[in-house]
């Protein structure tokens, strides 16, 4: 077992690497260390090596994970959480797939950009006023839908209207981006971590709302109050000027297909629905994905044909979901090994079995983490490693994967690079001549940061120990 | 002119290439690209480039950004994306123009009408010369001159498959210490004159 744990933390270490260094795309590299740890961990160091061959297919067989689509508890699960199940986690895949066709489909229409110059249009287009709804949108927008879409819409929005309004966007977008990932960490598909962490975990959009979803939006209170001591001097100079309504653009114009977009408003509303209440009918999140995007996928071809159809499948973000298969599979090689109940360990030993420095330490490593290194490969390896620790600890499960979730979700927030919304937002900001650097990013948005990491480890620890 | 002339300028900090350049547009009569026409561009659809202006010609830093859905954080990339579509954008137009460095003959070297140069020089040639116009000592001449040339060859060899200065990579490479500026002008102008005759 020995080489084939040093052959899975090598894989492990090149993949994050090559991440970083992004010099060959992610999903190639995630993949390639995917086939390298199926034929080297499990076929070298377990089959050959280690002369397991029983143990080799059943590790093979688990991380690949493909019976488990299968299984009618894949699709349905009524009453009890789904099983628990490790390697590629497939309900992940579906699901992202299923909400990428419709959020592209909504977006096809202009959906985002109607919702966005409607808000504006609401406030009178008050600087201050569009500065505190946006981030609120942001929020709410980002506890259903992916936060890379909502930050690329609202960006190039408030750019638009920065330059309509003649204000500087940047305050504006950082605090976008900030609570799209807080907004993210409210529910269970607001971001990949958390979908990752109930699917693996069979816990329901409820659940992730009651108690994560609790945490944020307390935290979404202090962070606007936050943001706006930090900003409002900046924007409020430009309070003062007449902005001339009749000059801006009419939020109707941004609805490119009329029919389109009450359709896929009718979508949208749809799986808010069926996730709010997939603990009660019992569909999971694989089923709701696969479904809401059979519906987009019918709708569309009917309305605009498919021409239609084709344009949503080419915005798809395959790159992602083939990184994620990639991922499942490295993390897979560290979980069948036993590497992950190692660092669970670990773990159990430095907070010499104290609940409290355990919550601490997850929150904290995972924060500082994701502020660096993506959240997505450094939840997926964590879910195995709570589980460990819940099992030999004594510590309630959930209570590590609401600490999980928040350290990963927000800790993001803290750097340019910590999050995808982030790179997004920073991406369009420099494109519009308006650069962010580290140095402005993280002076504002670092404080936040720790702010929301902080009063969700105390409000976990008032909560759940 | 009747055909399309595109003059790239890809020089060394202190050959004197950007100098040539301005030469070169006024005598062929065509317009000169360099980073002001740039800001007038960036002015015009309401871009601040001047916040931008550290980034020019420089390449991303390492490990600093990310890129997501082909979306780079990266200012540098942005500058130099916003340029590149720029040039495009001219090339496109059937303009005539001269353009200094930014990868131009890597970018445009699609276009018929296109003639490439690098200026390259002496060490003791290009710190007198940025001792003069700079007003530097001769320590922060040589410190500038490292700089820039290894921020322009980082920023080259990350957008082009060629190397920064490689002779196969131009029409001619050039030292304009040899000659002096001038006559390096009139060198390259009769090159192109014979190349618009071809």
């Amino acid at each position: 077992m020995l080489v084939a744990r040093i052959l899975a933390v090598t894989i492990f270490i090149v993949m994050f690497i090559m991440i970083i260094t992004e010099k060959i795309e992610k999903q190639y590299v995630t993949l390639a260390c995917g086939l390298l740890t199926l034929l080297l961990v499990f076929g070298v160091g377990i089959g050959l090596v280690g002369g397991d061959g029983g143990l080799m297919k059943s590790a093979i067989v688990d991380t690949l994970n493909v019976h488990n689509i299968f299984t009618p508890g894949f699709w349905y699960s009524a009453g009890e959480a789904a099983e628990e199940s490790s390697g590629i986690n497939w309900a992940t895949i579906l699901f992202l797939t299923g909400m990428m066709i419709m959020v592209e489909g909504m977006a096809r229409v202009g959906f985002f950009r109607w919702l966005c110059m409607l808000i504006a249009k609401l406030v009178h287009y008050k600087t201050i006023s569009i500065f505190i709804t946006f981030m609120i949108m942001s929020f709410v927008l980002a506890m259903f839908i992916d936060s890379i879409t909502v930050i690329l819409f609202l960006a190039a929005v408030t750019i638009e209207l920065s330059q309509l309004l003649k204000f500087n966007p940047v305050p504006m977008i950082l605090s976008e981006i900030f609570c799209a990932n807080l907004g993210g960490s409210a529910t269970m598909c607001g971001d990949p971590p958390n979908i990752i962490i109930g699917t693996a975990f069979g816990y329901s959009f409820s659940s992730f709302l009651t108690n994560t979803g609790l945490i944020a939006v307390v935290c979404l209170v202090v962070i606007v109050f936050y943001f706006y001591l930090v900003f409002h001097k900046e924007l409020a100079t430009l309070e003062g000027q007449a902005v001339d309504i009749a000059t801006m653009p009419e939020p109707k114009s941004a609805i490119l297909d009329k029919k389109g977009f009450i359709v896929s408003s009718v979508i949208f509303f749809i799986a808010v629905v069926l996730l709010v209440t997939h603990a009660m009918t019992g569909l999971t999140v694989a089923t709701i994905g696969v479904g809401i995007a059979v519906i987009t996928i019918i709708t569309t071809a009917m309305i605009a044909g498919g021409k239609g159809v084709k344009e949503i499948m080419s915005r798809v973000d395959y790159q992602t979901l083939l990184f994620f298969i990639g991922l499942f599979i490295v993390v897979g090689g560290l979980e069948q090994t036993g590497i992950l109940v190692l660092i669970a360990n670990g773990i159990e030993v430095v907070s010499g079995g104290n609940f409290y420095i355990m919550i601490a330490i997850i929150i904290w490593v995972s924060g500082v983490a994701s502020a660096f290194i993506d959240n997505i490969p450094f939840a997926a390896t964590m879910v195995p490693v709570i589980s460990s620790l819940a099992a030999t600890a004594g510590i309630p499960l959930e209570t590590l994967a609401w600490a999980l979730a928040m350290g990963t979700d927000i800790g993001g927030s803290a750097t340019p690079i910590g999050a995808s919304a982030n790179v997004v937002g920073t991406a369009a900001a420099a494109k519009a001549g308006h650069p962010i650097g580290w140095g402005t990013y993280c002076k504002k948005a670092a404080p936040a940061t720790i702010i929301v990491l902080a009063m969700s480890m105390l409000m976990i620890f008032v909560r759940y120990l | 002119m009747e055909k399309q002339l595109i003059v790239s300028v890809s020089r060394e900090y202190g050959s004197g290439g950007h100098h040539i350049a301005i030469q070169l547009a006024e005598r062929l009569g065509i317009q000169l690209v360099d980073y002001d026409v740039f800001y007038e561009m960036a002015k015009e659809k309401g871009i601040d480039l001047h916040k931008m202006r550290p980034y020019d010609e420089t390449r991303k830093k390492p490990f600093l950004h990310r890129t997501v859905r082909g979306m780079s954080n990266s200012p540098e990339e942005a500058l130099a994306e916003m340029q590149f579509e720029f040039m495009r954008h001219k090339a496109e137009s059937g303009e005539s123009f001269v353009i200094v460095g930014r990868c131009a003959e890597t970018i445009l070297k699609d276009y018929e009408g296109l003639v490439s140069f690098f200026i390259t020089g002496d060490m003791e040639t290009k710190i007198k010369r940025i001792e003069e116009v700079r007003s530097f000592n001769r320590e922060d001449a040589v410190a500038a001159i490292k700089r820039h040339d290894k921020n322009r060859k980082a920023y080259h060899n990350y957008y082009s498959d060629m190397k920064w200065g490689d002779s196969r990579n131009y029409d001619m490479c050039i030292n304009s210490s040899r000659i002096g500026l001038d006559k390096t002008t009139d060198v390259i102008e009769n090159y192109i004159r014979s190349r618009v005759e071809e």
